[in-house]
């Protein structure tokens, strides 16, 4: 077992012994930080929930926010947050939940507060703008995909016959970097992506885990590998592979345990051979 | 931000393997040296040869082992200093160091330490790469002016650190006087123990990251494996790195004094003979 695999079982383990002490009837302390807008203060509001067994975090913000009163029974507005899938494949309900990042519709209450009068704290992703509350703006994410043009160039407006033929092993490799659902919890966690509203600084900030992986998956791909040489620049410049420090916290964090720090390790390796390349051909 | 900030981002790339590379080679492989060198003092006792040049007097007077440890090391720091182009190393060496030194706290400031939130082993080390190369900064710069630059008042003694009297020297630099050690001697003698363990940690790590950042190791299994080799690395450095310092902090200065007048005579140079230290300090 990996070290990121153990840990991962250790975290596992804690939750399921959570599960197995909790409480039914409860209510839990919910603590959010609400921010009414962008550049706005934020303050903290609680609120006290009932839990159901089954519930999540997800469907107690439902409860809070047809209950908008504080504990103090003070009435505020219902807060604010993003949501999709709802089964933690599209990444839109990310969220830092008791301190550590994660998805919020996945995230079962008796696994994080067991017991009567337990409290979840609630903050809004810190390395992206803040919308509204819990709800941030997760553009500079997506524009990294678009720096390494995570995308298999085609033109398919005529038949081009069949594709490269590809290996089970190759496809098991690329498969699990596939599994990518851009939700910002890898970068969330990195020591070396810090926020940035100004728009025109994000091409050359850390452009984040997340889009060295999808370089390597697209690198990899046979179609793909035609902007290879366009990727392998891209990562090779300011806020490339390079700004990583090799915290690997992102690997750890990652909900759909992609191999992060293999994929840094394989675009370092990938950026040094073209640089030599480069060196000698001339060429790009 | 003007031109600096242009020169960085166009040559961005080879400025960030230069930096990698120059942790490595020059600097990380003349710390192994240097540590190499100055552990002779310790295990220099195990060096029956080395007393062949030291009187048999002397020899009674400061007993075998310090004239073997005394007399292995002043023998390294001849050789070194005998060796052709030996200013053209140097400057290489702090040339490659203030480029390491500068780029690397530009580095550092690009990243924000979370380990309060994610405390991860490997989230510690790459806080602490951080943490012990600004400590390495103050260290080397500490090391070097009072040392080769002679900046004696920031240092316990007023006598300059001598090539030729390398281990007696440096004692007194270390301890501020001829046996035992006195507060200023402590301070110093702490500092250079934060100091060498800050760097030694810094070099081993950094080996390990540049493995990546090379892209040497790829898988985590091949990365552990690495892990380990630099671990290896890093415990043997370190244990020569404190064997110096108790080697020095447990020299008597009149004793090595005396081994190292016998070695020159030896060598046939002539060494200016400094008095015994109780009468030349103050
Ligand atoms: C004792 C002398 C030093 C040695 C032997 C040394 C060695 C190294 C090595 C081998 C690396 C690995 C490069 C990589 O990960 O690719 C490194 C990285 C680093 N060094 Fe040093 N270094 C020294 C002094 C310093 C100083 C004075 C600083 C100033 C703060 C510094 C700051 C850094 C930083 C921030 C990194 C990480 C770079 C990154 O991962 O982005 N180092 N060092
Ligand atoms: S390994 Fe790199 S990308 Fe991942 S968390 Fe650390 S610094 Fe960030
Ligand atoms: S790599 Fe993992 S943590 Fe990062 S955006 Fe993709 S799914 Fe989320
Ligand atoms: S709502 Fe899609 S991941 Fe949670």
């Amino acid at each position: 077992m990996s070290s990121t695999e153990a840990l991962r079982e250790h975290e596992a383990q804690e939750r399921k012994a959570n599960r197995a002490r909790a409480k039914a009837g409860r209510s839990v302390i919910f603590k959010i930080i609400r921010c009414d807008g962008p550049g706005k203060p934020s303050r903290w509001e609680s609120f006290k929930v009932p839990v159901e067994p089954g519930s999540n975090v997800i469907s107690c913000l439902k409860w809070i926010a047809a209950n908008p009163v504080t504990i103090d029974g003070k009435q505020t507005t219902p807060p604010v947050w993003d949501s999709g899938c709802l089964e933690e494949v599209c990444g839109a309900c990310t969220m830092v939940i008791n301190g550590k990042v994660r998805q919020s519709c996945s995230c079962l209450i008796d696994e994080y507060a067991p017991l009567e009068g337990d409290t979840i704290t609630l903050e809004p992703m810190s390395k992206f703008p803040v919308v509204r509350d819990l709800w941030v703006d997760r553009a500079r994410l997506f524009n990294a995909l678009k720096r390494v043009k995570a995308w298999v160039p085609i033109d398919s407006t005529y038949a081009q016959g069949a594709g490269p033929k590809e290996s089970p092993e190759h496809q098991q490799t690329r498969y699990r970097l596939s599994e990518c659902m851009s939700c910002g919890c890898c970068l969330e966690a990195c020591p070396q992506y810090n926020i940035e509203e100004d728009e025109s600084k994000w091409d050359e900030s850390f452009i984040g885990a997340h889009a060295i992986s999808q370089a390597r998956l697209f690198n990899e791909h046979e179609t793909g590998k035609r902007l290879k040489g366009e990727r392998l620049e891209e990562l090779s410049d300011k806020g490339g592979v390079g700004d990583c420090g090799n915290a690997q916290n992102c690997v750890k964090v990652c909900p759909k345990h992609i191999p992060l720090t293999e994929s840094i390790g394989a675009m370092g390796r990938a950026t040094t051979i073209h640089a030599i390349a480069s060196f000698f051909t001339g060429k790009k | 931000m003007g031109n600096d900030s242009g020169f960085m981002n166009r040559h961005y790339f080879l400025l960030r393997r230069l930096h990698s590379l120059s942790g490595i080679l020059p600097i990380g492989v003349f710390l192994i040296n240097h540590l190499l060198t100055n552990s002779t003092i310790a295990w220099g006792l195990v060096n029956s040869r080395a007393s062949e040049n030291v009187a048999p007097g002397t020899i009674e007077q400061v007993g075998e082992m310090t004239a073997r440890r005394v007399g292995t090391f002043q023998h390294e720091v001849t050789f070194i200093n005998e060796m052709p182009f030996l200013v053209l190393i140097e400057v290489t060496l702090w040339v490659s160091i203030a480029f390491h030194a500068i780029l690397g706290v530009y580095f550092a400031r690009t990243g924000k330490s979370n380990t309060a939130r994610y405390a991860y082993q490997d989230n510690w080390r790459y806080s602490l790469q951080r943490l012990t190369g600004y400590i390495a900064i103050f260290y080397i710069f500490y090391h070097v002016a009072t040392l080769r630059w002679g900046w004696t008042f920031m240092s316990p003694t007023d006598e300059p650190w001598s090539h030729s009297q390398a281990a007696s020297t440096f004692s007194l630099a270390l301890r501020g006087q001829a046996q035992g050690i006195g507060f200023g001697g402590i301070l110093v003698s702490l500092f250079y123990f934060v100091g060498v363990t800050a760097s030694v940690y810094h070099l081993a790590n950094g080996l390990w990251t540049a493995a990546i950042t090379w892209g040497l190791t790829i898988s985590e299994s091949a990365q552990r494996r690495w892990g380990y080799v630099c671990a290896g690395l890093g415990a043997g450095l370190m244990l020569m790195a404190w064997s110096s310092l108790i080697g020095f902090l447990l020299l008597d200065v009149n004793h090595a004094r005396a081994v190292e007048a016998d070695m020159h005579a030896a060598h046939g140079t002539h060494v200016e003979t400094t008095l015994p230290v109780a009468e030349a300090d103050h």
